[in-house]
């Protein structure tokens, strides 16, 4: 069974189709890459696997269940987690609370009554956000108030938080937008030893040609919200489809 | 910078510099106690214990501040709504325009038991909480389905809808425009008269009985709150303020925490409009108009949003205005008889005005922040000469 599969899945926004009969399928311990030139749909199809976006038809499954009913918190609390484009962080909490927060929701569930409890209680979710931060490399940053980090730093933490909600899939969406090219570097080395220690799966949305092609075991070109070809890096890379899909435009 | 109060871990930024502030200094000691939870119920104790000898009592301090003991009992019980209000304001980032219908929905309830079945002090306080809680959970359940400014007007809207009820359709419950009079305030555990003076050495500090029972809740509000805060609500509350999307994307109901936001403002609100009405044995129908909504809002925002006690400072300065500096007939260079403005009194919502503003401006995050700033300056220094 797949751990995450998409069944002619179809978004409209009015008139324009953003995702197009999408059928992706993601094997658990798998790292698919989702790439494809602008306004191909890639985010589109990440923020329907999140439940930020209501698909027009069309099923997800997560472990073989539907998804397309839940609420975005329920569909993290089955272990779906989500790194945004953007630094999406809490800007005026410490970034030991940030990834507190996360291993809140990871340990404790979506809601609890505990608030007469004090946080010092709560060993678990100290253990889980101490471990992430030192995964991620900030935990001799974890008292500083996390608005203050650099932007590289900022976007680990947006990765960190991420990871800190103890996730089977984790959908990065560009983890290296905007960044510079050390940024980029570290980051890279970043999600090369995220797989190597916690073995995840995830799906990966990215520009960069260099890191797709390096980290991924197969990869899935969109194009107008369709998938045009997938398969293994070597694959692609010497796919008509695909060539034509990014340099087509350009030609014509 | 306030977060800090109720906040341990956020402490200690600079490991080397609060290392060095421990052991002999006095000053680094202080710093560590600072942030517990029995520092801070032990202070405010204190400063309940001594508030009311110094504002109403005390030789030359009184003379000064021209406090009497009903206003010291007051600022208490608005002290507990603000400290509620701003739970939802200052830490969740909820602005509800509405609290007045759980104060003044609470003052009806408890004074609406105590003149049908018990005029129990507790009793009242209970019932009217009660009231107040089942009521937030209603109107957050309705109101928190929009955000922003949606959600004020809807909290507007419901309390508005409270106040004309109260007026005309429930006249039979509330005694309409007149308000509830003839409240019967009884014995506190059947035996102590709430009006009457306390003996000896705690009647000089504290007076009445009804302060005592007052300061009592109000110190178990602050120790309450002051847990929340340091609870995993706490946390959650300022992540929802700060980014709420990404508190729903890692995994969190943000929509019941806001509604357990609402309903915990709400029983804080209640608990201050009970004591409301055994504090004046009578509700007045303004306890529930929407001036009362809008007065704890700047009460919160001019001591400080976002912090514990900024907003029991913001309603100290209010009251304060609003009772004794409005009753000043003309302001005259102190210790002379030069009358710089006739009827200064008159112009105190003028004043109020022109304070609020200023604070605003100078400093966004209150009163309370020009204490943060002086205290961040004073460990600067502290710090920094060892």
């Amino acid at each position: 069974m797949p751990l995450l599969e998409t069944e002619n899945l179809v978004k409209e926004f009015g008139g324009l189709v953003a995702t197009d009969d999408v059928n992706l399928t993601v094997e658990e311990d798998e790292r698919v890459s989702i790439i494809g030139p602008n306004g191909a749909g890639k985010s589109t199809l990440i923020n329907l696997i999140t439940r930020r976006l209501d698909p027009t038809s069309g099923d997800i499954r997560f472990k073989g269940e539907s998804i397309v009913n839940l609420e975005p918190h329920e569909v993290v609390q089955r272990g779906v987690s989500k790194s945004f484009q953007t630094a999406s962080i809490f800007p005026d909490l410490t970034v030991r609370e940030n990834a507190e927060i996360a291993a809140l929701a990871a340990e404790r569930g979506a809601f609890g009554f505990e608030f007469l409890r004090h946080r010092d209680a709560l060993t678990d979710v100290h253990d889980v956000a101490r471990d992430t931060l030192n995964s991620v490399g900030l935990l001799e940053r974890a008292d500083t108030i996390a608005t203050d980090l650099p932007y590289g730093d900022k976007r680990r933490l947006e990765i960190g938080i991420a990871l800190a909600s103890e996730p089977d899939l984790l959908l990065m969406d560009e983890p290296t937008a905007g960044m510079s090219p050390e940024e980029t570097k570290s980051t890279v080395e970043l999600i090369e030893q995220v797989k190597r220690d916690h073995g995840l799966t995830f799906v990966l949305v990215e520009h960069d040609m260099e890191i797709v092609f390096s980290i991924s075991d197969r990869i899935v070109v969109l194009s107008r919200g369709g998938i045009i070809a997938e398969g293994t890096p070597d694959e692609i890379r010497g796919n008509e489809a695909v060539q034509e899909a990014y340099l087509g435009g350009v030609e014509i | 910078m306030s977060e800090e109060d109720a906040n341990p871990n956020a402490k200690d930024a600079n490991p080397s510099s609060s290392e060095a502030l421990v052991g002999s200094d006095l000053f680094g000691r202080w710093e560590q106690l600072r942030g517990r939870e029995g520092t801070v119920v032990g202070l405010t104790a204190i400063f309940v214990a001594v508030f009311p000898w110094l504002f109403a009592r005390a030789p030359v301090v009184s003379d000064f501040l021209q406090g009497y003991q009903s206003l010291a009992t007051l600022i208490l019980i608005w002290g507990i709504f603000a400290i509620g209000f701003d739970l939802l304001l200052g830490y969740t980032g909820l602005l509800s325009f509405g609290h007045a219908a759980f104060w003044g929905g609470a003052a009806y309830a408890s004074g609406i038991v105590a003149k049908n079945i018990s005029g129990d002090p507790i009793v009242m306080v209970v019932s009217g909480t009660l009231f107040a809680i089942l009521l937030a959970w209603l109107l957050g359940f309705l109101s928190l389905r929009r955000g922003g400014i949606y959600f004020s007007i809807l909290t507007l809207a419901f309390a508005q809808m409270m106040y004309f009820m109260a007026a005309s359709p429930l006249a039979f419950l509330t005694n309409g425009e007149n308000g509830l009079t003839g409240v019967d305030v009884g014995n506190l555990f059947g035996v102590i008269h709430l009006e009457a003076d306390i003996p000896s050495i705690g009647g000089m500090l504290l007076g009445t009985w009804l302060y005592a029972f007052v300061g009592f809740i109000f110190v178990a509000a602050v120790a309450v709150a002051y847990r929340i805060l340091n609870s995993p609500y706490g946390m959650v509350f300022r992540a929802i303020r700060e980014n709420e999307q990404r508190a729903e994307f890692v995994g969190l109901n943000v929509w019941r925490y806001k509604l357990m936001a609402f309903i915990i403002s709400g029983a804080f609100a209640g608990i201050a409009g009970s004591l409301f009405t055994i504090h004046g044995a009578y509700v007045p129908l303004q306890s529930l108009f929407w001036t009362e909504s809008g007065d704890i809002v700047v009460m919160t925002v001019l001591g400080g949003a976002g912090s514990m006690f900024g907003p029991v400072l913001g309603v100290g300065v209010y009251l304060y205005i609003e009772n004794i500096v409005s009753t000043v007939q003309a302001l005259t260079i102190p210790f002379t008889d030069i009358v710089l403005i006739k009827d200064f009194g008159f112009y105190w919502h003028l004043l109020l005005g022109i304070v609020f503003v200023a604070v605003v401006w100078v400093v966004p995050d209150g009163l309370w922040g020009i204490i943060g700033r002086v205290r961040t300056f004073v460990s600067d220094r502290m710090g920094g000469e060892r």
